[in-house]
């Protein structure tokens, strides 16, 4: 059964206050969630914060179902989302995402075997200047080859 | 007031009414999907599209406020245009499964794509599929690939029901309705979304696939499952009753009513009821025709009661019309028989009230036998009816027995305890199938007839409203104020019904029927 630490908990009675109604809270309420429970929102997780929040578990599911940054299955360690928009994609984008695919013999979405690693393609991240990009976790990294991102990926095992 | 002329038509609407009002005042035809008058404004399905002079562009209906001298139109080639493709929008996806569907026949698609779209489909992309036949619980079935996401079953659970089971989960394409994890729609009014659902993503699971609705016709009456009273539109044909729908009444009940009103029709059915009188001398039972008996009645009982008038009790449930306990009140008295009963196996929950419709109170008209009684010596409890007849205070007793017997979780062990009388004459709409054993020598069942075949009134919580007879379920049965003219030895006099025949139109929830 999942549950907040108490410093989550205590982020959510202070989300609840800020807005004026208790549903604007939802999405920073998830996101401390999702981060505290190893990268993915559960059903069980929702449930719980249906009862944390006290707004029904319907409401709090269509803003999970809606928003493509709150991930519904579980996810290795490293989260790769490589930009597979349109600057990205000029410059190999497209490739890049295909080649990690093969390396670590997972599809868009698996965890590889291991448990380290998730691939996943995303719309624009805002780095069009130095393309081809990947995020992986929270950060950034830019200007990439098939080589060097599977570098950048093994190095942060 | 504003004044505001609707296609060429100059009408008077309500303070701040929406123009989508407006139309619906004059009747005038406006396609719609996601407005409904007894909901929040959501303004999603883009069909209700008016030209408004002097606008920038189209506007919808629904979310528009009629305003002094605003000249709306919906009949401009646009106009006509954008409704037509906005169709065409709303069935991309949809299955077109009709012939399967059970709403086919009251479905807002069939119809206004009658109305309003006959186009030729451009879409050459396949279909996008979802989950179908997704079971929500006792009461409802969920098609999310019919559905059209107009979010009135959303609403509906969000500001009537108040329990938010609902939602719209994903985006775009790939949106569809449903309950977190398809927990059971398990409310006590669920079966609202099904009528409001205008295609065929929600529907019922106890009316699905028994009947299509073009067999059925239809009569408004007013549910007798509690003291509410709310008015319910009965779809019948010559097989019995099928469904209750709620019917709109602001006064009463909204546009809504709850579940276990929407079952009240199965105890009206011919399987449910007692057909002919039947009487038992003390070894045999016999069948005889209900006016047969209440004859045999006046000859054997009628003097004997006039005689005897302190031996004799009558028993009353609040399941009668006003004018049967007027009736059958005065024609005891008459005799000189003072002794009422009232039994009500849900008096102790007579105060509760849940805020939206349902009452704790499971009879139609309790006020309204209260109120009759209070003209004669008023009633007493059935318990002092049970210990007369045990302790020969009470030999004769009259008993006019419930027809919703489901409320009634005494009913078998009241009848049993009753019949110890030497003479028992049960008044019942239900067959007694089961507890037929009857201690009496001197026993009567007489077939009643039930809500749905009488025209009377019922003084609910809220109005004393009249109902119409709807249709003959059981020809042999009579109503109270029938078997006391009968039992009094008077004639029947019969009033020919000229009472036209409906047929399927102007459904609230679906709008009008094509023009086929």
């Amino acid at each position: 059964m999942f549950k907040l630490s108490s410093e989550g908990e205590a982020f959510v009675q202070k989300e609840l206050k800020r807005y004026e109604t208790k549903r604007s809270a939802i999405i920073p309420c998830l996101y401390k969630v999702q981060e505290e429970n190893d990268g993915w929102v559960s059903p069980e997780a929702v449930e719980y914060l249906s009862g944390l929040m006290d707004l029904p578990s319907a409401w709090i599911n269509e803003v999970l179902k809606f928003y493509t940054m709150f991930n519904q299955k579980p996810i290795g360690k490293l989260h790769v989302q490589v930009c597979c928009n349109i600057s990205c994609a000029m410059n190999g984008g497209r490739e890049l995402a295909n080649h990690l695919n093969k390396e670590f013999n997972i599809k868009d979405g698996e965890i590889s075997a291991d448990g380290n690693v998730t691939i996943s393609r995303a719309e624009c991240l805002g780095s069009c200047g130095t393309a081809p990009m990947m995020q992986v976790n929270d950060n950034y990294y830019e200007d990439l080859t098939p080589e060097s991102a599977v570098k950048t990926i093994k190095g942060l095992m | 007031m504003p004044k505001l002329t609707i296609n060429g038509t100059e009408v008077e609407v309500k303070e701040g009414a929406t123009v989508i009002e407006a139309f619906k005042q004059m009747n005038e035809d406006i396609a719609h999907y996601c407005w409904h008058p007894g909901l929040s404004i959501a303004g999603v399905c883009r069909l209700c599209m008016i030209d408004v002079e002097g606008a920038r562009g189209p506007q919808i209906a629904c979310n528009t406020v009629a305003k002094e001298g605003m000249v709306v139109t919906n009949q401009s080639e646009q106009i006509k245009d954008i409704v037509k493709w906005g169709m065409d929008f709303h069935l991309i996806n949809h299955p077109l499964d009709c012939p399967i569907c059970d709403q086919a026949g009251e479905c807002g698609l069939q119809e206004q794509y009658m109305k309003f779209g006959q186009y030729d489909p451009e879409m050459d992309q396949p279909k996008v599929k979802k989950r179908k036949v997704v079971d929500l619980g006792e009461k409802v079935v969920l098609d999310s690939e019919r559905c059209i996401l107009c979010s009135r079953c959303v609403r509906f659970t969000d500001e009537v029901s108040k329990t938010k089971e609902l939602g719209i989960f994903n985006r775009g394409d790939r949106s569809e309705v449903g309950t977190f994890a398809d927990k059971p729609l398990n409310n006590k009014y669920s079966l609202n979304t099904v009528d409001i659902c205008p295609v065929g993503a929600l529907t019922s699971k106890d009316f699905r696939f028994r009947q299509r609705v073009w067999y059925l016709k239809n009569d408004n009456t007013v549910c007798n499952g509690c003291s509410t009273g709310c008015n319910v539109k009965v779809y019948y044909n010559e097989e019995g009753l099928f469904r209750v729908t709620p019917e709109h009444n602001e006064e009463v009940n909204g546009y809504w009513m709850c579940d276990e009103g929407r079952d009240i029709y199965k105890f009206a059915n011919k399987n449910q009821r007692l057909l002919k009188a039947k009487k038992y001398d003390g070894s045999n039972w016999q069948e005889l025709t209900a006016g047969k008996a209440m004859q045999e009645l006046h000859h054997s009982l009628f003097d004997d009661v006039k005689t005897n008038c302190s031996k004799v009790g009558v028993v009353f449930t609040g399941q009668y019309t006003n004018e049967e306990y007027a009736d059958a009140m005065q024609t005891f008295k008459s005799l000189g028989v003072a002794s009422f009963f009232e039994w009500n196996d849900t008096a102790d929950k007579a105060g509760d009230f849940d805020d939206l419709l349902i009452r704790g109170d499971k009879n139609p008209n309790t006020k309204g036998l209260q109120d009759e009684a209070a003209n004669h010596s008023g009633l007493k409890k059935l318990e002092d009816a049970i210990n007369a007849v045990n302790s020969g205070q009470i030999d004769t007793i009259f008993v006019m027995a419930p027809e919703n017997i489901s409320v009634y979780p005494n009913y078998q062990s009241t009848y049993e305890a009753l019949s110890k009388a030497k003479n028992f004459i049960w008044f019942g709409a239900n067959k007694t199938d089961g507890f037929e054993k009857s201690n009496s020598q001197n026993t009567y069942l007489i077939p009643m007839k039930s809500y749905i075949e009488k025209t009377g009134t019922f003084s609910g919580a809220k109005a004393i409203q009249k109902f119409n007879y709807v249709t003959t379920i059981v020809a042999g049965a009579l109503t109270l104020s029938e078997a006391m003219t009968l039992f009094q030895g008077k004639e029947i006099e019969f009033e020919l019904r000229s009472k036209p025949m409906t047929s399927l139109k102007n459904n609230h929830f679906t709008l009008n029927r094509g023009k086929l």
